[in-house]
């Protein structure tokens, strides 16, 4: 094990943080698991692909997230926001329908194959990091996503819109009789939230392969993210991917045979000694 | 959203069960009609006399097992299970590991592979089934994916044959049966399908029960069934580990009629697809899992070579849950409903 190793493991982490707020986002406020955001994260890396290939990659990074957020918008409308009064394991099944129907268009709009796309200029070299040469491109995935979860806590903290999800999350009828609109509220956090699995989905493009198998993989590690972590809670989600990520991949390299299983184990573990999640209300609700 | 109010069930558009007990009366009708469906399935071979479409209905009664599980637990618990897999495919590879290392005949083998579905439904019961809804959901997910992990890993080769999959090594007999003929899926046909109807049966007749009624009153208000004294992790448990062992049967059957298992058995794909084939068959009865099971593996042969398989059940799910909750039967039951009612008039 040495450092670069470790620098692995923030990276994946940091992949796993950005979109395990999103759908620990989504929970807290919808009370849904979101069964497509691993699709949604699929689709932000196929529009990188070719946004990529054909104008820059940076421009991916900013037109990924938007064309999600428009995605998350459909499904908040059309989806979440009729289904309402159904109860909420309904709309999760109906979410898990969404997400076979939009891996299965993506391939027929982007066909079977494993798609390469490469770092942005500048940044396909390593850089030394205490006498680590390190890939610059995985160091840009940590920076962003240590931004991003400044600008989170901040947004959700500091802000009086922020302020507005935390009170519908935590009871969202009180919250509505004092005045706040949930459906804006709602229709935010879902865009927001579909926005970051696009905005993963494109920072993954150049660091994992991008192949219609991508989506399924990784949901499920998100969802283990979002129980460790306590289902709706933002920042134990944010905890829980970071400490996964860096747990999976220094695993894989200690006990390289078992190291699949480590989310598995980790999940068992601690919802034996806590089992409301880390930080969380319960996933018993 | 912070109610202390448990989530209301799947099943809410239903109407509910009839609140009665099991009485002689009805326990006896019961199983008439069960014996009167079984002895009448053993016409299908002779009604179906192409190989290919007997073959995809075997397919589909082996595929109701799994689902008439899920569907139990959905039905009186309220609880969505995508970890079933592990019951269905774990005992298919118990039984192909006993066949195959072990040289064990068919019958012990079969044994075996339903006792290890069955005990791996009380290990993971005993984990999942305190968590309700979406919690549930996910726990079962994720405790399903951890087998299927375990089973691919290069450590797990010897005994599972990773991705390769493992043959079954079909020696002796079942219950007189050669190797060739539980492949035969006209021949097999009458085992399979009397194990479903008595699988049907007992799950009908637990759900008719007080272990029922219990199991509905934990459904519609756990918090509420505690206070009035009844204990209501065990009931759970129980329906969880039967509702397992149904699917183990499954696992079994599937086995010995395909030979072959693979790691496809344990996947989050075979999840979905068990849980998509109940749903759109319809949770509220015991039929709706064993239509819903037949039309998938229809759905399956049609539409599998061009690849959009999913795409068809990921609509099929969609328009199921917003518009006919219920399911098939459940849309067919309003429809002969209203029928009766327009010929009473």
């Amino acid at each position: 094990m040495n450092f670069a190793q470790l620098l692995n493991g923030v990276a994946f982490g940091s992949l796993l943080m950005i979109l395990s707020s999103g759908l620990a986002m989504i929970y807290g406020l919808r009370g849904v698991t979101n069964f497509a955001h691993g699709a949604l994260y699929m689709a932000g890396a196929y529009l990188a692909y070719s946004v990529s290939t054909n104008f820059s990659f940076w421009l991916a990074l900013i037109v990924a997230p938007l064309a999600l957020a428009v995605l998350g918008a459909v499904l908040e409308l059309v989806f979440f926001r009729r289904l309402e009064h159904r109860s909420h394991i309904e709309v999760g099944l109906v979410t898990f329908g969404i997400a076979l129907v939009l891996e299965r268009v993506i391939v027929l709009i982007w066909g079977e194959r494993t798609l390469a796309v490469s770092a942005p200029g500048g940044l396909g070299g390593t850089t030394s990091v205490f006498g680590v040469a390190y890939p610059t491109y995985r160091l840009l995935i940590i920076a962003v996503a240590v931004v991003l979860a400044a600008a989170l806590v901040w947004w959700l903290r500091g802000t009086r819109l922020g302020l507005h999800i935390r009170a519908a999350s935590r009871d969202g009828e009180t919250s509505a009789i004092l005045g706040i609109d949930s459906d804006r509220v709602s229709l935010v956090v879902v865009c927001v939230g579909a926005a970051l699995a696009g905005l993963a989905g494109a920072l993954a493009a150049p660091y994992v392969s991008v192949d219609p198998g991508m989506g399924v993989s990784i949901l499920i590690n998100v969802l283990i993210v979002v129980v460790i972590g306590g289902a709706g809670s933002i920042a134990g989600a944010m905890i829980a991917g970071m400490a996964l990520g860096i747990v999976q991949t220094l695993g894989a390299v200690l006990l390289p045979s078992l190291s699949v299983l480590v989310p598995y184990i980790a999940l068992v573990a601690v919802l034996l000694w806590r089992p409301a999640g880390l930080a969380g209300k319960g996933v018993a609700r | 959203m912070n109610s202390v109010a448990t989530p209301a069930p799947v099943v809410e558009h239903l109407p509910p069960a009839e609140p009665v007990g099991l009485t002689r009366r009805l326990a006896l009708r019961g199983t008439v009609l069960a014996l009167v469906i079984a002895v009448a399935g053993f016409a299908v071979p002779y009604l179906v006399p192409d190989k290919y479409t007997m073959g995809l209905l075997l397919d589909g009664i082996i595929l109701a097992l799994l689902a008439l599980g899920i569907g139990f637990l959905a039905r009186h618990l309220g609880l969505i299970s995508l970890g079933h897999t592990a019951f269905f495919g774990g005992a298919a590879y118990a039984l192909a590991i006993a066949t195959q290392q072990w040289g064990w005949g068919m019958v012990p083998a079969a044994v075996f592979g339903f006792a290890v579905g069955t005990m791996l439904a009380l290990l993971m019961g005993l984990l999942v089934v305190r968590a309700s809804g979406m919690g549930f959901l996910m726990l079962t997910l994720a405790l399903g994916q951890a087998l299927y992990q375990l089973c691919v890993q290069t450590v797990a080769r010897p005994y599972t044959g990773a991705y390769d999959g493992l043959q079954v090594a079909n020696e002796g007999t079942f219950f007189g049966m050669g190797s060739a003929t539980v492949m035969n899926a006209a021949l097999f046909w009458p085992v399979v399908w009397v194990v479903l109807v008595v699988a049907a049966l007992v799950l009908w007749w637990l759900g008719r029960a007080r272990f029922g009624v219990v199991l509905e009153g934990i459904r519609e208000n756990e918090e509420r069934m505690r206070f009035s004294g009844y204990n209501t992790f065990r009931p759970r448990l129980y329906a969880f580990v039967v509702s397992g062992a149904v699917a183990a049967l499954g696992g079994v059957l599937f086995a010995l009629n395909a030979a072959y298992v693979s790691p496809d058995l344990l996947s989050f794909t075979k999840a979905g697809d068990s849980l998509i084939a109940a749903i759109v068959g319809g949770l509220g009865s015991l039929a709706g899992p064993v239509l819903g099971a037949l039309v998938y593996i229809y759905a399956q042969a049609t539409f599998n070579s061009s690849g959009n398989l999913h795409l068809y059940t990921g609509i099929a799910l969609v328009l199921v849950l917003v518009f006919l909750p219920g399911g098939l039967t459940g849309g067919l039951g309003r429809l002969a409903r209203r029928l009766r009612k327009k010929v009473r008039r």
